[in-house]
């Protein structure tokens, strides 16, 4: 059980290092940090959860997470004046299956170095056509998932950034 | 005060469009998905009383800006190669409900805009080594062991100063990603001579640069209806992991002939 816990909470942990990382390199306000690298390890340790003790399979998992990080950012991101997107897309970042599209380049790369071998060829196709579809729709559901809270509620969406103070100035 | 002065409606209406094509080929260029980049336009331009539509293509965006009298102006303006930047899209879309909410004059929008334009950056350092942070992480969560991370976190920061140092001389954008690939892929080869999960090491070492950016922004602008930005931003996307992809390779086939 603690062993299971542990899993998850560094899974978690892990997860926030990496959407910090990756997300710097996109320069977020410094205000929205902690509330990136929250969203990041929530999301990422659900679906974690999900996919290693529930067998659920990699797009439904980064479905629940991005939904997730998607109505979180919308709750978090008023209190800042921050855009929904500005704090999803970093902590989106360490669930992009950066490992399977480059799997399924290398494949196709591979695929042209062997393409005398018809069994060879045969085994590098599958390959890059498996990780290839597994990286669209992962990156499809994390986007929808990210997207559907501006969908279901566009006004609220919409008005992150703006300043209750300045509507009762005017 | 200064639109009173001008009195000429013409130049007011030019001046107003040619800042609005200015800030959303900018937000464009940043990395905003395309719908908000017309939001925010759109509600500047109510703001100074100028209705304004936009055609957003891949590399220009078409403004056109109606007034009050019915005359319309438009202009076509390229779209910037910026670096993302997300604390001028969160910045930058505050200030179009301030120019909303206060009705702020055009002289005031443009110079708020350039005092937000003008903020730094993150420290480059700061990011160089959150980066080589990040990808250690990854490389744990991919299940490399403690040795590996330490490579990764070395190989990350060698492939992000390349890439720094080659983007500063201007190399074409490809060329960069194919020759940080295969710098930090080089140096976590080094994984190899110690007993470790060198594999992980190896793959993980180039993630750094896979733009996730892009790839949720495509999706994002395509679930939005604005298809056309959607393709291109997957399709730049697309041709920057088949970069890396080259590059990896480019080390694999050096280093570890027996796993071709």
């Amino acid at each position: 059980m603690i062993e299971t816990v542990s899993a998850i909470l560094a899974d978690g942990f892990f997860a926030a290092v990496a959407a910090l990382g990756f997300g710097a390199i996109s320069n977020p306000p410094m205000r929205a940090f902690p509330r990136i690298a929250l969203l990041a390890a929530a999301g990422h340790a659900l679906r974690f959860t999900l996919m290693t003790y529930f067998g659920v399979d990699i797009a439904t998992g980064s479905l629940c997470a991005s939904l997730t990080i998607g109505f979180g950012s919308m709750m978090l991101g008023r209190r800042i004046h921050c855009p929904t997107t500005v704090m999803s897309i970093p902590a989106l970042l360490p669930m992009i299956p950066g490992m399977y599209a480059y799997k399924s380049m290398f494949s196709i790369v591979m695929f042209f170095q062997k393409i005398d071998d018809t069994a060879v060829c045969a085994a590098y196709l599958d390959t890059a056509l498996r990780n290839g579809m597994i990286t669209v729709f992962v990156i499809l559901t994390l986007a929808a998932g990210a997207t559907l809270p501006i969908l279901m509620f566009p006004s609220k969406a919409y008005t992150m950034t703006r300043r209750q103070q300045c509507q009762n100035n005017a | 005060m200064q639109r009173q002065t001008q009195g000429d409606p013409h130049s007011e209406l030019a001046a107003t469009v040619g800042f609005i094509a200015r800030y959303a080929s900018y937000l464009m260029g940043s990395g905003v998905h395309t719908s908000r980049v017309v939001r925010n336009s759109r509600r500047i331009g109510s703001a100074l009383d100028v209705e304004i539509n936009l055609a957003v293509f891949p590399k220009s965006i078409i403004v056109s800006g109606t007034d009050a009298h019915g005359e319309s102006f438009s202009r076509v303006v390229a779209i910037p190669a910026c670096p993302i930047d997300f604390e001028r899209n969160a910045d930058l879309s505050a200030l179009s409900w301030e120019a909303h909410d206060r009705r702020l004059p055009l002289a005031q929008i443009e110079q708020r805009y350039e005092e937000l334009c003008a903020k730094p950056r993150l420290d480059p350092m700061l990011v160089m080594i959150l980066a080589g942070l990040a990808n250690a992480s990854f490389c744990r969560l991919f299940g490399g062991d403690f040795k590996a991370m330490g490579i990764v976190f070395t190989a990350t920061l060698f492939g992000f100063f390349v890439k720094q140092k080659l983007a500063q001389r201007g190399m074409n954008h490809y060329l960069l990603f194919i020759a940080a690939a295969f710098a930090a892929s080089l140096m976590s080869s080094l994984s190899l001579i110690l007993d470790t999960t060198s594999d992980v090491a190896l793959a993980t070492s180039v993630l750094f640069l896979i733009p996730g950016v892009p790839l949720i922004n495509g999706f994002i602008d395509i679930i939005e209806g604005h298809i056309l930005t959607g393709i291109s931003r997957l399709t730049a996307a697309i041709m920057l992991i088949a970069c890396i992809a080259i590059g990896l390779s480019a080390t694999l086939m050096m280093v570890k002939s027996e796993l071709l």
